[in-house]
């Protein structure tokens, strides 16, 4: 049983189709990552779920309920939270606010312990608590996207590009969060362009091309896949 | 201590202190929405009415006492904001994503919108009430006008009570921006919409509350100065309404404190104007004031690379 089901998965911008149906799955302890190059929909498809956009057709079922066209905050309190693309921190807030921000869905109590957690996953966080966000490194900041999307102590972490513009001691680093974060317990959808990390992480990949899912199975048999290897695992990516 | 002209003048100042916290009363809640939402809301000088309004009938009818009168008011205040808003703004709001809310389109169509309803309800009132100055119950009016005499400057206890107001005012703000949930909602929503989304703000009950805020504090500033000055009309929220805006636009458009400032500033040139120039001319200073900012200042005085609210 998933915990995360998406069939038929439209989404239009104006006349545009940018999702042509997209069917996903994701099940309780997994991580799964989307590949695909850029503009083919995989940070849309990851709005949608987090109900930036309204999707115009398809469902999209978490923990056996329909979550398609709810409000973000609705689908937030419901246990998706999103690191999203390009980070999205308040810059001109302090860490402490922006992690306080990322539990605006949870109760008094349950925010101490969830700070408590992420403070010890990240203790850069804490060293930073009261500067501005704004003033932290890349890496920082994208420690503090993804401390903030804990914060709300999701049952479903989605990952948008985490490893874009870091350095590459600094990319591993963030791979091996993404494994603690599903150890503890999260499952986590995640979309990268480092396809080889992705794919020596994940348990499932899925292939995005036009809006659609043109290639889905174990990540393991995809990194072997003759295709996959000539589309995103040439010799310009690598860790 | 000091000659005949001094103290005039410092009189002066004292009052064109007073004035410009009248405009900054205003200028916080213009301020605080266009912060948040990006866009000029044009009915705020007719909440500022209706605040004053609605005191009076208070007034008139329960005779309550100052902070019954100070909590009905804010009351008014509040329920007119989120009327507003739901009436104006909402209807302009149908997508969510980052584009359309701070877009071009949402910023004109709702400065016509709030423009059209701040004319349907300042005729409305004259229509009910005429459109001339509203008697003030004597023991109100008096209650504003009592000398305090400070050394050798004199001013009226309305004078005080404004000041006091707009302490208290900046002072709540600032406390529910930087302490509270709905506070950290409104700078998220300010800073960044797609980002609150994420993090699961609920952004329409945000703008409903920072409608609210800064429309419970318009209708208060609009019931002091009204019964101070005693100038309780249709058309009252129109000149301080474009002071107010020409202090928002001083201050950066979405800082709080320079729009304060600024607003204060205008308030102290406005008097010393009426020093050298004549009564007449105070009111050009402000519009002065507003093509050299957009001139030589064209992000306000404090607008650059600071926090938006």
């Amino acid at each position: 049983m998933s915990l995360l089901a998406v069939r038929g998965l439209v989404v239009r911008m104006g006349a545009l189709e940018i999702l042509r149906g997209v069917d996903l799955d994701l099940a309780a302890g997994e991580i799964v990552t989307v590949l695909g190059s850029n503009g083919v929909g995989k940070t849309t498809l990851m709005r949608a779920i987090s109900g930036v956009y309204r999707p115009a057709r398809g469902s999209i079922q978490f923990a056996g309920e329909e979550i398609a066209g709810l409000a973000s905050h609705a689908i937030v309190a419901r246990g998706i939270a999103q690191a999203p693309e390009g980070r999205q921190i308040f810059g001109a807030m302090t860490v402490a606010e922006n992690l306080r921000l990322g539990a605006a869905v949870t109760r008094g109590a349950d925010r101490a312990a969830s700070l408590d957690r992420v403070l010890s996953l990240f203790p850069v966080l804490r060293e930073r608590y009261h500067q501005r966000a704004g003033s932290l490194s890349g890496g920082e900041q994208q420690m503090l996207c993804i401390g903030r999307a804990l914060m709300a102590q999701p049952k479903l972490l989605l990952m948008d590009e985490p490893s874009l513009g870091l350095a590459p001691k600094l990319v591993r680093q963030v791979f091996g969060l993404i494994a603690a974060i599903r150890a503890a317990g999260t499952p986590v959808l995640l979309v990268e362009q480092n396809a080889k990390a992705a794919l020596a992480i994940a348990d499932r990949a899925y292939v995005m091309d036009g809006g659609r899912i043109v290639l889905a199975g174990e990540a393991a048999a995809l990194a072997r896949d003759q295709r996959v290897r000539a589309a995103y695992l040439g010799g310009h990516v690598g860790v | 201590m000091f000659d005949r002209f001094d103290i005039f003048f410092v009189q002066q100042l004292v009052n064109g202190f007073s004035v410009g916290l009248v405009y900054a009363l205003v200028a916080i809640g213009f301020t605080l929405i266009f912060g948040v939402l990006n866009v000029v809301n044009f009915a705020h000088g007719e909440i500022y009415m209706i605040g004053a309004y609605a005191g009076l009938l208070a007034i008139l009818v329960l005779a309550p006492p100052w902070v019954a009168l100070l909590l009905l008011v804010l009351a008014a205040g509040i329920a007119a904001g989120i009327a507003l808003e739901r009436a104006a703004f909402k209807p302009f709001r149908r997508f969510r994503d980052e584009a359309s809310l701070k877009s071009k389109a949402m910023r004109e169509s709702t400065l016509l919108s709030s423009l059209a309803i701040s004319i349907v309800v300042r005729e409305s009132v004259e229509k009910i009430f005429g459109a001339d100055m509203q008697a003030i119950p004597r023991a109100y009016a008096d209650a504003m006008q009592e000398p305090i005499s400070l050394g050798e400057l004199a001013v009226a206890s309305g004078q005080i009570a404004i000041l006091a107001a707009a302490v208290v005012m900046f002072a709540t703000l600032q406390w529910i921006l930087k302490r509270t949930d709905i506070g950290l909602s409104i700078r998220a929503v300010a800073a960044n919409p797609l980002g609150a989304q994420y993090v699961g703000v609920h952004v329409d009950r945000t703008v409903i509350a920072t409608f609210a805020i800064g429309s419970g504090m318009g209708a208060v500033a609009g019931l002091l100065i009204g019964l101070y000055q005693g100038t309780i009309f249709p058309a009252m929220g129109f000149a301080p309404g474009v002071k107010a805006f020409v202090a928002m636009v001083m201050g950066g458009l979405n800082s709080i404190p320079g729009a304060v400032l600024c607003a204060i500033v205008l308030g102290l040139a406005e008097a010393v104007a009426t020093e050298f120039f004549g009564q007449g001319w105070a009111d050009l200073v402000a519009y002065v004031f507003l093509v050299l900012t957009l001139v030589f200042f064209p992000t306000g005085l404090f607008g650059a690379g600071r926090e938006r609210v």
